[in-house]
């Protein structure tokens, strides 16, 4: 089979530690969005949107020379880990983190704004801190949305190309994710290959999302029930 | 069936916009018309060693007749296969000549226009800043334990690549600095990966090395001729160009004794 | 002794009358502070001051009065915009020293019209939602013992959404109670119930406000609901309170008019039952109110059959659109109630006309140009009123 399962297996494994660490990362800045009554919310709401908007040239682009060896942070990076941004798994993770940022924020987001805030006031007379009003309240009500923002982050990061294709440089089971390998056999005139490849993981992230929104459709029925 | 006045009003309303967007719609080849090449134009597709010297050229040839060049820069395997699948290029510069004889097989290039412009040289380049001594030691500097990454063209679809892999080999080092290899789309990418700092060392085009951009901000070892084969530069013009004569008179020019100097500031060699 | 037949205007049967207000423990709730909040479409200023002390204290008004607004802010759902509010020297609330406890260490209960149950919990964890500092065996021995005074033991393991209106009441109870507040918030618990479970909850909530002293606000609209609470009501109307002090108090207050209107009935009296009559469903009570003679002989009305006995004290409210004026005495009518009387003052306003007829006690009644002028009333001329046995509505005092 003209398969390269390297270049899958390592796009999955990038695609869960992104979308992992998205899961923790961003609940509190979901929270913070959600809850948050500053006047100057807008523009977190905009920073985060950003990478929607934005090419992934310009992540790209930051990530090789804003971020460079030649930058501050490229030093202090280097000094901890021994080794630049570019070329690197974790330099991948860290330009798609940024990139699936608002997947995977946006719906969080918006699971927590639709919590009854009566729920969330009976929780704070009843003696529960923000944080275990959180935990106890907030977040099991909020379960659909924690998954689809997972799910969303997940499958846009099985599918990264701009970035990877920037700042990989393309070393087989390092940074050669399945979206180079299929621009590589392209240009190779490969089109069996690619086409292979294709479909692969065509069909991979159809079933992760059919799965996902499958398991979703139960929701809690929200609110307060007289 | 009654219906009640804003419907009517609404679907009204409706109909206009529609129709008008129609017709909007209806004028949009018109738009793309508007960019239909006028006879004084030429696309063309080129190698990314070129990208510097073939800007200057093309601005001394615009001044010179009045024909709008417009240039696209790639690894030259990625733009054969552009051609190949109808991309509306007239002329198409390789960095070997390989691709263009490629081309010509399948039909999409013109045989009798193949000429060979020119011979890129390839270098071994390091930041001016870097510890690393290559003006004299040359291939052993990949060598080096701070050596973490050698940035070379993909060798899939650019000549400089694989130039670049059998120099390594030819030098006996290939196995022992694989393993360190960061692989640039084309030429280009992999000089900015080297000048960028993120690759220590990089395989790149003399002609980037002597560019404006570059010069000054590194230091370089031009790799020895017989380390690989010749990258011998073809240019050919292509079958399905609608300006066929216009793209001849710019090959003239091409072979001329002005673009030949050109070339060699650029640190090509003339054929 | 049946129960009456009870339907919406009448008298809460509550199986116990209040018990006397105990001044002795217990912290006082002690409020003042402003706040500008939206209602409706428009902007109201509260601005209130008061002491609750424990017990029941009902806030009464209109919906837009700013009652729930009031609770928020005690709270701590909302910030006044200044003032105090602290409950037995603590203070939760202090514009001028720049205190504001936040919500979760106010240490009191809250529940809200809508209940707000967590509907992805249980009935037994939601009573124990707020026990969740005490050791495992501790939250278990107090939600159940809870759970069994509000007598919803059997629903431990139900969701909100699998329960009744009355058992979702309790459990809300329950879940606020459990936790020893030192204030207690109740916006219009009962609302959506009927007589019956009103009058059980109402029981359970007295019993156990015996058990633990502290100051109770309950936020209603309902006027049987204040005089079958009522230690002390607030009377709230666009944001300020127009009068406080017991029901009995209130009624009497300056500005009459604006609390009969809340309170519904013009005529309210004091009276003592005199005799009950089972077999007639009816039983004649003595009135004795503004204007009644200190001697003399009582005026003595037939009113329906309510619990407690020869010489239970209660009130008994007519509104004035209830009694029919006759210019000679009639005959052949149901009405059990025929009083005769004279005419003290004739008022119009609008197209009403308030005539006050002194007989015995005073009575407002209310009739339209078209009777006074067909009937040529005048100020000193003798009627009689009319008054149905179903038109005396009876009340706690």
């Amino acid at each position: 089979m003209a398969i390269d399962w390297q270049a899958f297996w390592l796009t999955l494994q990038l695609a869960i530690t992104v979308s992992a660490i998205l899961l923790i990362l961003g609940l509190p800045i979901a929270y913070w969005i959600s809850f948050s009554r500053r006047r100057w919310k807008f523009l977190v709401e905009a920073v985060v949107a950003l990478p929607i908007v934005l090419p992934p040239t310009v992540l790209g682009f930051y990530v090789l020379v804003a971020l460079g060896p030649r930058s501050p942070f490229g030093r202090w990076w280097i000094a901890l880990t021994g080794h630049t941004l570019a070329f690197t798994f974790s330099g991948l993770v860290i330009g798609s983190i940024l990139y699936s940022l608002p997947f995977a924020v946006q719906p969080f987001a918006a699971s927590f704004s639709g919590v009854d805030r009566k729920l969330i006031a009976a929780s704070a007379t009843l003696g529960a801190s923000p944080l275990r009003t959180f935990v106890r309240v907030i977040a099991p009500l909020s379960v659909p949305g924690l998954i689809t923002g997972t799910a969303l982050s997940f499958a846009h990061t099985m599918g990264e190309f701009g970035v990877v294709l920037m700042v990989g440089g393309n070393i087989p089971g390092v940074t050669r994710t399945v979206s180079i390998d299929i621009f590589d056999r392209v240009q190779a005139s490969d089109y069996a290959g690619a086409n292979e490849t294709s479909l692969l993981l065509l069909a991979f992230s159809f079933a992760v999302l059919a799965i996902v929104y499958g398991v979703n459709r139960k929701a809690w029925v929200i609110g307060p029930v007289k | 069936m009654h219906i009640r006045k804003d419907d009517l009003d609404t679907m009204r309303q409706l109909r206009s916009t529609f129709i008008a967007a129609c017709l909007l719609l209806a004028t949009a080849p018109g738009w793309a018309q508007g960019e239909k090449k006028s006879s004084s134009e030429l696309v063309v597709a080129a190698a990314a060693d070129l990208s510097v010297a073939l800007q200057e050229i093309a601005k001394g040839y615009e001044k010179k007749t009045g024909v709008n060049l417009k240039l696209s820069f790639g690894a030259s395997g990625a733009l054969t296969q552009q051609i190949q699948n109808g991309a509306p290029f007239d002329l198409f510069f390789s960095a070997d000549m390989d691709y263009p004889r490629q081309l010509i097989s399948a039909g999409d290039a013109d045989r009798a226009t193949l000429y060979q412009y020119a011979v890129g040289k390839l270098v071994l380049w390091v930041p001016a800043d870097s510890p690393l001594d290559v003006e004299h030691q040359g291939m052993n500097v990949l060598l080096d334990p701070s050596v973490k990454k050698i940035a070379i063209a993909n060798p899939q679809h650019a000549p400089y690549g694989r130039a670049a892999v059998a120099s390594l080999k030819h030098a006996g080092v290939y196995d022992r600095v694989a393993d360190r290899l960061v692989l640039g789309e084309n030429i280009s990418q992999a000089a900015q990966f080297a000048e960028s700092g993120n690759a220590q060392v990089g395989f790149v085009a003399l002609a980037h090395a002597v560019a404006p951009s570059m010069r000054g901000k590194g230091k370089y070892w031009e790799v020895p001729a017989d380390f690989y084969p010749a990258l011998a530069q073809g240019v050919v013009v292509l079958s399905h160009s609608q300006h066929k004569k216009e793209a001849a008179d710019f090959l003239t020019y091409i072979k001329s004794k002005e673009t030949g100097s050109l070339l060699q500031k650029y640190g090509f060699i003339l054929p | 002794m049946p129960d009456p037949p009870t339907d919406e205007g009448t008298a809460i049967a509550v199986s116990s009358l209040p018990a006397p207000e105990d001044k002795s423990t217990g912290p006082v709730l002690d409020v003042q502070f402003r706040k500008t909040f939206a209602a409706q479409a428009t902007q109201f200023l509260l601005e209130v001051e008061f002491q609750a002390a424990p017990g029941f204290t009902i806030l009464f008004g209109a919906s837009g009065a700013g009652k729930t607004t009031l609770l928020d802010c005690v709270a701590g759902l909302t910030r006044p915009e200044s003032g105090r509010i602290a409950i037995g020297g603590r203070i939760l609330f202090d514009a001028a020293q720049r205190i504001d406890l936040p919500v979760e260490n106010r240490r009191l209960g809250y529940v809200f019209q809508d209940l707000a149950l967590f509907p992805h919990l249980t009935v037994k964890q939601n009573v124990q939602y707020g026990l969740a500092h005490l050791p495992q065996q501790e939250r278990d021995a107090q939600a159940f013992a809870i759970l069994e005074a509000f007598r919803i033991t059997h629903l431990a393991q139900r969701y909100s959404r699998e329960i009744s209106g009355g058992e979702s009441q309790r459990t809300a109870l329950a879940r606020t109670l459990v936790t020893d507040p030192a204030l207690l918030l109740l916006d219009e618990p009962l609302a959506a119930l009927d007589a019956a479970t009103k009058a059980r909850i109402i029981d359970d909530l007295r019993k156990w406000n015996q058990a633990h002293r502290i100051p109770i606000l309950y936020v209603t609209h309902s006027r049987e609901e204040v005089f079958a609470l009522g230690e002390r009501v607030l009377v709230l109307d666009a944001g300020r309170i127009l009068a406080q002090g017991t029901p009995h108090e209130v009624i009497r207050a300056p500005q009459q008019e604006t609390v009969a209107q809340l309170v519904g009935f013009e005529n309210i009296f004091d009276a003592v039952v005199d005799a009950v009559r089972p077999e007639r469903g009816t039983m004649m009570c003595k009135i004795t109110g503004p204007g009644s003679p200190q001697n003399g002989g009582a005026l003595l009305l037939e009113t329906p059959l309510v619990r407690g006995g020869v010489g239970s004290a209660l009130r008994v409210g007519i509104r004035s659109g209830d009694i029919l004026l006759a210019t000679a005495i009639p005959v052949g009518l149901s009405a059990r109630n025929i009083l005769p009387g004279r005419i003290a003052a004739l008022e119009q306003h609008d197209v009403i006309v308030t005539a006050r007829v002194k007989c015995r006690v005073e009575m407002e009644v209310h009739l339209t140009l078209a009777a006074r002028d067909s009937l040529q009333l005048e100020v000193g001329r003798e009627v009689w009123l009319v008054i149905k046995t179903h038109s005396c509505h009876l009340m706690q005092r």
